[in-house]
C-alpha cells in the first residue's frame, strides 16, 4: 500500500503543477492587473510603474511564474497587493471555515442521499423512491444560487428562523450554538445542490447490488432485511458512490465560491472571490494551490476509503 | 490491522478539519464586552484593502469609507457640495488665492491620547510625499508647491504643508485654489497620520509597519480587529471631538450585493453601503417588510459611453452616436424615471449646472447624413460593459443600429473593461461614476497624458480649457469658462453623457441619525449615529 501512495503521490506532483500553471496562464490572459485601478484614481503613469515592478508585473511571464513556484516551493505564497498581508495568513484566517462549510455541506448530502438511496433501491416504486426521483431532479435542476436566496428569502427574512449571512452574530464569536445557526444555511444549500446526483448513484447501484446472487444466498440464510440490506448491500454500493463524491468534490468546492460570497462567509471561496475581481494574482494563485491540493489529496484519501469499504480492494503492485 | 490503521488516520484528519472550522471562531474573539454592548451591524458589498489610507490600490470608496471611520479628514462634504467641519473647525483662503488657512479642532485627539496637531498634518503630507515613500495615490500632492506632477517632494523648494502654530495649518498650491475647490475635490483623499508613532522609521519602509494592521487614527472609530476583506470590528471613539457615536461597537460585513436587503430585513444588519441604496425593483420589498424608502435629493451617479477615439476617429461619427442614442428611453429603462438626461457631465445640483451642454434630441436621419458624411464604412464597434447592464447594451445596440452604426457587445468584469477602454481593445463602454459638485470633477482626471482613456490624439485644447477653469477663482468668469469647455466638448464628443441617477435608499430600522444622501460621497457621520 505504501507504493500505491508513493506512486499516486508521484502522479499528483505534475498535475498539481499543471493546475497551477494553467491558472498562472489564465490570470495573466484575463484583461487588467492591480495597477489598472490605481489609474481610475489620481494616480500617475509613474506610480503605476513604480507598483507594476514592486508586484514583479513588469518581468516576463515566465519569470513571474518560476519566481512564484519558487517562493510555493519555500512556503511563501508571497503577499497580497489589496491587503498587505502574507497570502499564508489570509488563507490560514479562511481555510478553517471553509473546511467547516464543506464539510457539513457534504455531509449533509451524503446524510440526505445515502440512507434516501438505499430506501429507495429497497423498495422501488415506493413514496421514499418517488422522494429520492424529486431530490434527484430538483437537485440537477436548481442552481446553487438560487437555492441560496431563495433560502435566505424563506428562512431569514420570511420565517426568521435562521441569520442570513456571516459565520457568528456581532459579539457571538466563538459560540457554537450561534456558529450551527449561521452554518445551517449555507451548509444546507451546499449539501442540497449535492444531494441529486449522489442519490442517484446510491440509488442505481444499491438496485443492482440487492439484485446479486449473494444477497438472495444472505437472505436465505435467514439474515435479518435490514443487515443484508446495510451490511452486504450498501457496503458494496458504496464504491459507485464513493467514485460520484469523489469526482464532486472540485464541483463541490467550486459551488462553495458562489455559496460563500452569497452568504457572507468569511472562507476562501469569498477570498477568491474578491482576488480575482481586484485581480490580487498572488491572492488567486494561493488560493488555487491550496484547492488544487485540496481535490488531490482528497482523491487520494478517498481511493484509500476504497479498501475500507471494500475488502476486494487492494493496492498491489501493477 | 491495516484497515484499521487507515480508519484511525481517517478519524484524525476529521478531528483536524473540525478543528480548523472551530479555530475560525477563535481566531476573531470576541471584543471584550461586546456581548452585552450596543453594537450597529454595518453591510458592505466589497472589501476594503490595506488599512493604511495612503496604500490603497484600489482607491475605492469601499476602502474610502473605512478610512473615514478611522482616520479623521478636514472636512465633511455634503451630498448638495456644501462643507462642514471635521478636523478643521474654519477655514479661509490666503496668499491670494493661492492658498488655505485651517484652522484645526484643539479638541480632536487620536485613539492613544495624544492631541492632533498642525504638525500631525503637515508631517502626514511631508512623509506621503517623500520620494522614497511609496504612497499610493500621491498624485493626489501634486496640487501643492514644492511637489512635481507625480506628488514627489522636490529639493530646494518651500514645500506647500506648513503648520503654522499647533493648531493652524496652512497648505500652498501652484495654481489659486479656493478652500472649497479644495475640499470637494480632495478632501476624501487627506488623512492625518499619528505621526507620533513614526518617528525614525524610514519612509520607505513605512507601508510595511505592523501600526497599520492595527492602525491607530484619530477617526470617530476605533480598529478592534479585523479578518481581512471580510469582517472589521470597530469601537465608538469616545472622545471624538465632534461627539461621541451612539454604539459601542461598529461590526463591519462584506456581504454580497444580493443580500444586503434580506440581511437589513432579516435583522442581521443595521445599515448598509453605500446610504442603503436600493434599486427600484427591490423597493416593493423593502415597504413590504416595513423598512422605510426614500428617494434621494441629489444625483448620485453619472452614467456615460466611454469612446475609444482613436478607433472612432472622426468626430461626425461620435456626434452621429449621440444624436442615435434614445436618452430618455435609456434613462427610464435604467433609473424607473429616477434619472434626468444630460448632454453634460456638469451635476444638476452644482452652481456650475447652468454652464452644462443640453442633451440633443434624439435625431436618427441627421445621425445617419453625419455618418454619409464622415465616409463611415459600416465597420462595427465593440460595445463593453458589465454584466448586470446587459439589457441598457442591447437597447443601445438597437439605437444606434437604426441609424445604421453597427455595434457587438461583450460583457466583462468591471476590471477588464477599464483596461480594456485604456489600452484601447474596446471602442465603447458604459460607465457610472458618483459625481462631484466641481465643473471638472470627470473632465480633469480623464484629459490628462497619464489617463487619456478616450484616446483623444491632441489633448491640449482640453488641457488649456481645463487649466483656465482651474485657475479662475471669479464665478462669473469661472462659469463662463466652464461653457467653453462644454462647448468643445459637445463639438468634439470624446465621450457621451447620457443621465443622471438619484438613489433610492431604506431608511435603518435601528439607527438614527444617519445623513444617508451623503454617504454616497465617501463620507458617514458616523459620530452622530445613534443605535436605538
Amino acid at each position: 500500500m505504501a507504493q500505491y501512495i508513493r506512486r499516486r503521490l508521484l502522479t499528483a506532483i505534475p498535475v498539481f503543477f499543471g493546475i497551477t500553471l494553467i491558472v498562472f496562464l489564465l490570470t495573466d490572459l484575463a484583461p487588467g492587473d492591480p495597477t489598472d485601478l490605481l489609474g481610475e484614481g489620481a494616480a500617475g503613469a509613474a506610480e503605476q510603474a513604480a507598483l507594476a515592478s514592486a508586484l514583479g508585473l513588469d518581468k516576463p511571464l515566465p519569470v513571474r511564474y518560476l519566481r512564484w513556484l519558487a517562493g510555493l516551493l519555500r512556503g511563501d505564497l508571497g503577499e497580497s497587493v489589496h491587503y498587505g498581508e502574507s497570502v499564508t495568513a489570509l488563507i490560514a484566517q479562511r481555510l478553517g471555515p471553509s473546511l467547516l462549510l464543506v464539510g457539513a455541506g457534504v455531509a449533509a448530502a451524503v446524510l440526505i442521499a445515502v440512507p434516501l438511496g438505499v430506501l429507495a433501491a429497497w423498495r422501488p416504486g415506493s413514496l421514499w423512491d418517488g422522494l429520492s426521483n424529486c431530490f434527484t431532479a430538483a437537485g440537477s435542476a436548481v442552481p446553487g444560487f438560487f437555492l441560496a436566496l431563495a433560502a435566505i428569502w424563506l428562512f431569514a427574512v420570511q420565517l426568521q428562523w435562521l441569520p442570513a449571512s456571516g459565520m457568528y452574530s456581532a459579539g457571538g464569536e466563538g459560540s457554537l450554538p450561534d456558529l450551527l445557526r449561521h452554518l445551517v444555511l449555507p451548509a444546507g444549500v451546499i449539501g442540497l445542490t449535492n444531494v441529486g446526483s449522489i442519490l442517484k448513484q446510491t440509488r442505481s447501484a444499491c438496485l443492482e447490488v440487492l439484485g446479486e446472487d449473494y444477497i438472495r444466498t444472505a437472505r436465505a440464510k435467514g439474515l435479518r432485511e435490514g443487515a443484508v440490506v446495510v451490511r452486504h448491500g450498501l457496503r458494496s454500493a458504496l464504491i459507485p458512490v464513493l467514485t460520484t463524491l469523489l469526482s464532486h468534490i472540485p464541483h463541490i468546492i467550486g459551488g462553495s465560491v458562489v455559496v460563500e460570497r452569497i452568504f457572507g462567509w468569511p472562507g476562501m471561496g469569498s477570498l477568491l472571490f474578491s482576488a480575482v475581481s481586484g485581480r490580487d494574482y498572488n491572492v488567486i494563485m494561493g488560493v488555487t494551490a491550496v484547492i488544487a491540493l485540496a481535490v488531490l489529496g482528497t482523491n487520494l484519501l478517498l481511493d484509500l476509503a476504497y479498501g475500507l469499504v471494500d475488502p476486494r480492494v487492494r493496492y498491489e503492485r501493477g | 490491522m491495516r484497515r484499521r490503521s487507515i480508519l484511525a488516520a481517517a478519524l484524525a484528519l476529521a478531528l483536524v478539519l473540525t478543528g480548523c472550522g472551530g479555530g475560525g471562531g477563535e481566531a476573531s474573539p470576541a471584543p471584550e464586552g461586546a456581548e452585552a454592548a450596543v453594537t450597529v451591524n454595518y453591510g458592505i458589498s466589497n472589501p476594503w484593502d490595506s488599512l493604511m489610507p495612503y496604500n490603497s490600490v484600489s482607491g475605492s470608496n469601499y476602502a474610502r469609507i473605512i478610512y473615514d471611520k478611522i482616520y479623521d479628514r478636514l472636512a465633511y462634504v455634503h451630498a448638495d457640495g456644501t462643507l462642514s467641519p471635521r478636523g478643521a473647525e474654519r477655514w479661509e483662503s490666503a496668499g491670494e488665492g493661492y492658498a488655505v488657512v485651517f484652522h484645526l479642532d484643539p479638541e480632536a485627539v487620536f485613539h492613544d491620547g495624544t492631541p492632533v496637531t498642525a504638525e500631525h498634518w503637515a508631517e502626514t503630507f511631508r512623509l506621503m510625499t517623500d520620494p522614497a515613500c511609496p504612497t499610493l495615490g500621491k498624485a493626489n500632492f501634486s496640487v501643492l508647491t514644492g511637489t512635481d506632477e507625480n506628488g514627489n517632494r522636490t529639493e530646494g523648494e518651500a514645500f506647500g504643508a506648513e503648520a503654522v502654530d499647533e493648531h493652524t495649518l496652512r497648505l500652498t498650491f501652484k495654481d489659486p485654489t479656493t478652500p472649497e475647490d479644495f475640499l470637494l475635490d480632495r478632501n476624501r483623499e487627506f488623512y492625518v497620520l499619528p505621526t507620533h508613532l513614526l518617528e525614525g522609521v524610514d519612509p520607505a519602509e513605512l507601508m510595511d509597519l505592523d501600526l497599520w494592521e492595527a492602525p491607530v487614527g484619530s477617526g470617530p472609530c476605533k480598529f478592534v480587529e479585523q479578518v481581512a476583506g471580510s469582517r472589521l470590528t470597530l469601537a465608538a471613539h469616545t472622545n471624538y471631538h465632534l461627539g461621541t457615536p451612539g454604539f459601542d461597537y461598529l461590526v463591519i460585513t462584506v456581504v454580497d450585493k444580493s443580500n444586503l436587503l434580506t440581511a437589513l430585513i432579516a435583522g442581521d444588519l443595521d445599515y448598509y453601503a453605500f446610504g442603503g441604496s436600493v434599486t427600484a425593483e427591490d423597493a416593493p420589498a423593502a415597504e413590504a417588510a416595513g423598512l422605510e424608502v426614500l428617494e434621494g435629493t441629489v444625483p448620485n451617479t453619472f452614467f456615460e459611453l466611454m469612446l475609444n477615439c482613436e478607433t472612432i476617429s472622426d468626430a461626425r461619427i461620435r456626434q452621429a452616436m449621440e444624436l442615435a442614442l434614445d436618452r430618455e428611453l435609456l434613462c427610464e429603462q435604467a433609473t424607473q424615471g429616477r434619472g434626468v438626461v444630460t448632454g453634460s457631465s456638469i451635476s444638476p445640483a452644482s452652481p456650475y449646472a447652468q454652464a452644462a451642454a443640453a442633451a440633443p434630441e434624439r435625431d436618427v436621419e441627421a445621425a445617419r447624413a453625419l455618418l454619409a458624411e464622415a465616409g463611415y464604412d459600416g465597420r462595427s464597434y465593440t460595445l463593453v460593459c458589465t454584466s448586470n447592464r446587459a439589457g441598457l447594451a442591447a437597447l443601445i445596440q438597437q439605437n444606434l443600429g437604426e441609424a445604421g452604426i453597427h455595434v457587438e457587445i461583450e460583457t466583462v468584469d468591471s476590471a477588464a473593461m477599464f483596461a480594456g477602454m485604456a489600452d484601447g481593445t474596446y471602442d465603447i463602454g458604459i460607465a457610472s461614476h458618483t459625481p462631484g459638485a466641481l465643473p471638472l470633477w470627470f473632465v480633469e482626471s480623464r484629459f490628462a497624458e497619464n489617463n487619456n482613456i478616450f484616446h483623444v490624439s491632441d489633448l491640449e485644447p482640453y488641457t488649456q480649457c481645463i487649466q483656465a477653469v482651474k485657475r479662475e477663482t471669479d464665478p462669473a468668469a469661472r462659469t463662463a469658462l466652464v461653457a467653453e469647455l462644454e462647448t468643445l466638448l459637445a463639438q468634439e464628443r470624446p465621450f457621451l453623457p447620457l443621465w443622471f441617477g438619484t438613489a433610492l435608499h431604506v431608511q435603518s430600522p435601528t439607527v438614527e441619525g444617519i445623513d444617508y444622501a451623503s454617504s454616497s460621497f465617501s463620507n458617514e457621520n458616523v459620530w452622530e449615529w445613534v443605535k436605538q
